[in-house]
């Protein structure tokens, strides 16, 4: 059979954000691929260093256009790691309910968009109308419904809004009860079921060779890899929560860590509410106007578990006004370039889309 | 895993078909400016749906579009500063009142670029900036996103959205603490009471400036304020001496006792605490080691352009004249009736305020130049004012008020009435070792009139002299005004109190009490007004409300008069007098008499500062009037520069100077 | 993962008993950061690999153009230890080339590429490392160097929206705007040693 070459995106719905996966085919086989990132490079690492330690926070959103809150914070723990400073105890809390809304929102958005593969688009839908309350909750937290710049460093931007508790709970009970619907609907629906199950596996080896983290490591490697579990940041260490596993990584199993994990962030989100003390939510970085905050010197790499894995900011200061270097480490930097390269070739075609769903593959944090 | 699913799974999935299905409730999110465009120039005529919309309202505190209220943004551009996709611009707007402590000029944002993040909102000094709940606008023409945000948007009122609280706030509103001397301590000698910035201090104090320069407008000499602040803050001693020096050959006496216009001004000070623009330029001059003044500031000044002038009165006014003239390359001899330089400066001000070493470091800087002192030299007693005209090509006058004045009530003319500037010299002397504490005659209790910062230095001294030679201090202090609208500094007010000064305001002294030819206390009536309905010092009474308060003496501190004898009476005639002082022209040249210049109280006043910029504007008169006529020497590019340069920074009127209102 | 302060002495005392560290700093009870010389970094990572490193996490370099070097940074993660370490290495700005750790650790390759596409360091042993990642027709030094100047490069290739502007208002007077510039610039070339 003649070999052919095929785009998957950037305009194609399985294709999360613009990049395109190039394949080489023959027949409906894949013979050859690998990812197409540098539509989306903005030049992020660049122009952190050309803004102040306090202007950053307009920019570092946007290096992940679902899931920005996990950039703010990384960026904030990066800061507060060089410069020695304790936040506040609330802002913690605080952080850790705007991660979990936002992972909520991720993953529910990945379920989603599990229905374009599967061409399943009910799925879709009803993952964005979930999706739409939590911006709508953001919105009236953070003032913003997608880039929020409510995580600074030094604790975040403005306490919660009065009677905010009202919403996240109706909303979390909401979601709670449609929970069974979900999984009826995508992974107890036995079409998809049947698409999902023992398509593109990851062995456990494979996983260390290519470096992936998140929900594709633990569901193939048994263990509960999560760096909210390992080293704790913000106040994870005081909340009760597991972290789903699986002994053997195939999409229907990655998407059922998925779904329970979002059971897990519920949980979190209503401990946090409990355990939320009053207080300051902000410190500032030192005397002085905001444009003048300085931070030492140092070398730190801050990580945060995101929907898609190990998520780092990797900075350095050399004493001045501005950060001297950010690197940033995107979560599906892995999965997304080495894995669509190595692992791609021998599934089919269709398979391609779904590996980009349920590893998560962000091309917006892969170009930056 | 295992496979759960069997043929009865799709069965159980029947149940949703009877489910009521999950939606998003669809409000429309036209406003009837995009419903009108969208019914002209969609395709599909969808009339019924766009019409009635109301656009969907933004949560409490969503970043919307901007608006900014006029009446209180003063320009400071702080936003354009902070702004991380420069979507923020300055445009010059002359229409809005020039007033002091803001710049004709307001933000416009290019909504293209802007990313609403609201940190322009969180920085901004007066709160003027904010973020409405609107978000949404569209426009068929780009050029229409460059918008300038008033108090309403689009012209019409809209519900606040993001607002910046203290939380948010990126600005450092309180002041670094500066370490003052205890009360009870200093209460009894003449040590310096404001101890200083250490530089860890100074540098976090420096870094609350926001750089907007509105301070440089309200300051008489119009110092580059921002600029050596951003020096400290860098840790750039010498730069900050230049920049200090460019405007004001006194900084080391203006960073204690200025009345610092600027701190009123600072646009921090709006809703926090001003930098404290004073004690930084003061850490500038202290912490500046003697060899970085000739590093940083000494270019050759030996040439000399072939012009002498005479500088009559060594006080701020001559002073600043004398040395911005030496600068530009004239011979310059400064005539002082004393016998330390300084005027007001060595004589008036005490000591606690206004140690000497810090007058001895700016005026040794002055003469190092080669401005020559030539004291103990009264002029119409020990020179004449024709020779003086005679042997130099111009003459400044900056004499000041040095005299008393006096206050026209029964029994003021006890010898136990003293005047301030009569008692002020004595102590200063005093500190001085000149004079010993027992010639210098302080009651057990004395009563000081005024309320200026002169009867508070005469109130202070006088405690701590009693202090000094009684062990306790009784001294009581009375003025026509009340005491939250006393015309001195507040900072005197406060540490007045805390000396333990007794306070009398609101009341207008009507007659000194005498018992046998001394003086037992003060009768004092009620002040009802101070002004009467022209604008005329016209105080009214209450005869009613008299209160008298007893003391051995009585200080009268109500302001200074002029002395005008030195002046011959040939020049006298010559001159024209209003309100005491002698009128001339903005850079100080007298009407009639060309090579006469003068400045200070005699010209303006009213305080130091002023006066300094009088000796630079004055210098720049002179220059003006002497350069051409001049048999200059050929000078080099250097000093031609310098010249220039002072000439370009010679200070222009202030608001208040100009008599604006604030 | 107790004792994790332990976990730090645990993993000094091995390296540095192996190795010889140029410096070494603990940035907390979860990361340590070493600088090794270009030659010994190889071996460490190996080292570190076969005592339960086994994850790269990171890879990439900072410019210090005041000191002419590239400092590259590996930074390595071992989950049941749970401790990130930094390898930093030195090289030589003129003539930056390092040998990839592709045998060591395979998910590098994208990294060196990437690095290699903004830095300009060569990592022989990669295959792949001077293709086009990112950057498509790239014509100017790698981005990331901190001589690239991002705005005279926008400048060059884009063109400048122009505005028309109907806020200024003058009133019939002269820009003091304009003046307050002028002003300024003349104020910070007093500070650099202007006159007097």
């Amino acid at each position: 059979m003649k070999e052919m070459k095929l785009f998957l995106g950037p305009q194609h719905p399985g294709m999360h954000g613009n990049a395109a996966v190039h394949m080489y085919v023959e027949g409906d086989m894949i013979v050859k691929a690998f990812l197409l990132p540098g539509m989306l490079h903005r030049g992020f690492e660049k122009g952190m260093e050309r803004h102040t330690w306090v202007n950053n926070i307009g920019l570092i959103p946007r290096v992940c256009v679902v899931e920005p809150d996990i950039n703010e914070m990384a960026f904030a723990q990066g800061v507060e790691m060089l410069l020695g400073m304790e936040i506040p105890e609330r802002a913690h809390y605080i952080r850790m309910i705007i991660l979990e809304l936002a992972r909520l929102s991720t993953h529910l958005m990945a379920y989603g968009g599990l229905g374009s593969p599967t061409g399943l688009y009910t799925l879709m839908y009803h993952a964005h109308t979930d999706r739409n309350t939590i911006l709508n909750i953001f919105e009236k937290i953070t003032g913003h419904r997608v880039y929020h710049m409510y995580i600074v460093p030094g604790g975040v931007r403005k306490d919660l809004p009065v009677g905010i508790e009202k919403d996240i709970h109706a909303f979390l009970d909401d979601l709670e009860n449609r929970y069974e619907e979900y999984r009826d609907l995508g992974i107890n629906n036995p079409t998809i079921l049947a698409r999902i199950t023992n398509t593109i596996e990851l062995p456990a080896e494979v996983v260390w060779e290519l470096g992936v983290t998140g929900i594709g490591m633990r569901s193939a490697v048994n263990k509960e890899y999560d760096l909210r579990k390992v080293i704790p940041y913000a106040r994870y260490d005081k909340i009760d929560f597991t972290v789903p596993i699986a002994d053997y990584s195939d999409a229907k199993s990655r998407v059922d860590c998925k779904l329970q994990e979002v059971v897990q962030s519920i949980n979190i989100i209503r401990q946090c509410l409990v355990k939320m003390p009053e207080g300051e939510v902000k410190l500032p970085l030192g005397r002085g106007q905001s444009m003048r905050w300085t931070v030492p010197k140092g070398h730190v790499y801050s990580v945060v578990e995101s929907s898609r894995g190990e998520f780092g900011y990797y900075m350095v200061s050399d004493g001045g006004l501005n950060p001297y270097r950010v690197g940033v480490r995107g979560a599906s930097y892995p999965q997304g370039l080495l894995g669509i390269e190595k692992y791609l070739p021998g599934t089919r075609i269709d398979d391609a889309a779904l590996w980009v769903d349920t590893m998560g593959v962000c091309s917006p944090e892969i170009d930056r | 895993m295992k496979n759960r699913s069997n043929m009865f799974t799709s069965w159980r999935l029947l149940k949703y078909l009877f489910k009521k299905p999950l939606t998003i409730p669809y409000i429309d999110i036209f406003t009837k400016k995009n419903a009108d465009y969208l019914n002209k120039n969609s395709i599909i005529k969808i009339k019924s749906r766009v019409v009635n919309s109301e656009p969907r309202e933004g949560a409490d505190n969503i970043r919307g579009f901007h608006t900014n209220d006029w009446e209180e943004c003063i320009g400071c551009s702080t936003c354009m500063d902070i702004c991380p996709t420069e979507a923020i611009t300055m445009a010059e707007r002359l229409d809005v009142e020039d007033k002091e402590g803001a710049l004709q000029q307001r933000p416009i944002i290019d909504y293209g670029r802007c990313c609403f993040c609201a940190l322009c909102v969180d920085t901004c000094t007066t709160g003027s900036l904010k973020m409405s709940k609107e978000y949404i606008y569209s426009h068929s023409d780009p050029d229409q996103f460059l918008l300038m945000p008033e108090d309403l948007w689009q012209g019409q009122v809209v519900k606040d959205g993001w607002v910046k609280d203290e939380v948010s706030d990126l600005l450092d509103l309180k002041r670094v603490h500066m370490e003052h001397e205890d009360p009870e301590e200093r209460k009894s000698s003449f040590i310096e009471i404001v101890r200083g910035y250490s530089k860890e201090y100074a540098k976090q104090e420096a870094a609350r400036c926001v750089e907007c320069g509105v301070c440089t407008g309200s300051c008489p000499v119009q110092m580059h304020i921002p600029a050596y602040i951003k020096a400290i803050w860098e840790d750039d001693i010498e730069g900050a001496l230049r920049e200090v020096y460019e405007t004001n050959p006194l900084p080391g006496v203006c960073g204690r006792v200025c009345t610092h216009n600027c701190e009123t001004a600072c646009s921090i000070a709006v809703r926090g605490e001003a930098i404290a623009i004073r004690w930084l330029k003061r850490y500038i001059i202290d912490s500046a080691p003697d060899d970085i003044y000739k590093k940083a500031l000494m270019e050759p000044v030996s040439e000399v352009i072939d012009a002498s002038v005479a500088v009559i009165g060594a006080g701020p006014a001559g002073l600043a004249a004398a040395y911005y003239l030496r600068v530009m390359g004239y011979k310059v001899d400064v005539y002082e009736e004393k016998t330390l330089t300084g005027g007001v400066m060595r004589y008036g001000i005490p000591a606690y305020r206004l140690p000497d070493s810090a007058i001895d470091k700016d005026i040794d800087f002055i003469e190092s130049i080669g401005v020559k002192m030539i004291t103990n030299t009264r002029v119409g007693k020990d020179i004449s004012m024709d020779k003086l005209e005679k042997e130099y090509d111009a003459v400044f006058l900056g004499t000041g008020f040095f005299k008393p004045r006096p206050l026209n009530i029964l029994g003021a003319d006890h010898k136990d009435v003293i005047g301030a500037m009569e008692f002020l010299p004595k102590v200063r002397d005093f500190e001085r070792g000149v004079l010993e504490l027992e010639d210098i005659d302080v009651a057990r209790s004395i009563v000081v009139i005024g309320g200026g910062d002169v009867a508070f230095d005469v109130a202070r001294s006088a405690t701590r002299l009693q202090m000094l030679k009684y062990g306790e201090s009784h001294v009581k202090l009375t003025s026509l005004e009340d005491q939250n609208v006393l015309p001195c500094s507040e900072d005197e007010l406060i540490e007045g109190a805390e000396e333990g000064i007794e306070f009398f305001c609101g009341n207008g002294p009507q007659e000194v009490l005498l018992k046998k030819g001394k003086v037992t206390g003060l009768r004092l009536w009620k002040c009802l007004c101070i002004f009467d309905e022209t604008g005329k010092f016209n105080p009214e009474f209450d005869k009613e409300c008299e209160q008298i308060i007893d003391g051995e003496q009585v200080y009268i501190a109500i302001g200074q008069s002029p002395d005008y004898d030195y002046i011959p009476a040939s020049l006298n005639e010559k001159l024209s007098f209003k309100w005491g002082k002698i009128e001339a022209s903005e850079l100080g040249q007298v009407k009639g008499v060309d090579w006469l210049f003068v400045g200070g109280d005699i010209l303006r006043g009213p305080d130091l500062i002023s006066g300094v910029a009088d000796g630079h504007r004055s210098a720049q008169g002179i220059d003006d009037y002497l350069y051409n006529k001049a048999k200059k020497k050929e000078v080099s590019k250097t000093l031609q520069e310098m010249r220039l340069a002072a000439k370009q920074g010679t200070p222009h009127l202030t608001y208040r100077q100009k008599g604006k209102k604030l | 993962m107790t004792n994790s302060m332990n976990n730090v002495d645990y993993i000094s005392n091995l390296v540095e008993s192996n190795f010889k560290l140029i410096e070494k700093e603990i940035v907390n009870k979860n990361q340590v950061s070493y600088i090794i010389d270009k030659e010994s970094v190889h071996s460490l990572l190996t080292f570190l690999k076969t005592n339960g490193w086994i994850q790269l996490s990171y890879l990439s370099a900072i410019d210090w153009p005041k000191e002419n070097k590239f400092e590259l940074v590996y930074i390595v993660f071992n989950w049941e230890m749970p401790v990130y370490i930094q390898v930093r290495a030195m090289l030589d700005r003129n003539n930056p080339v390092m040998p990839s750790i592709l045998p060591i650790f395979p998910g590098c390759k994208y990294y060196e590429r990437e690095t290699h596409e903004f830095f300009g360091i060569k990592f022989p042993g990669n295959p792949d490392h001077e293709k086009q990642l990112i950057l498509e027709e790239w014509d100017e030094i790698p981005p990331l160097r901190k001589d690239f100047d991002p705005r005279a490069y926008s400048d060059k290739k884009f063109a400048k929206r122009e505005y028309t502007e109907d806020f200024v208002n003058l009133n019939g007077q002269e820009s003091k705007q304009i003046i307050r510039k002028q002003r300024k610039t003349k104020i910070m070339n007093v500070r650099k040693g202007g006159k007097k």
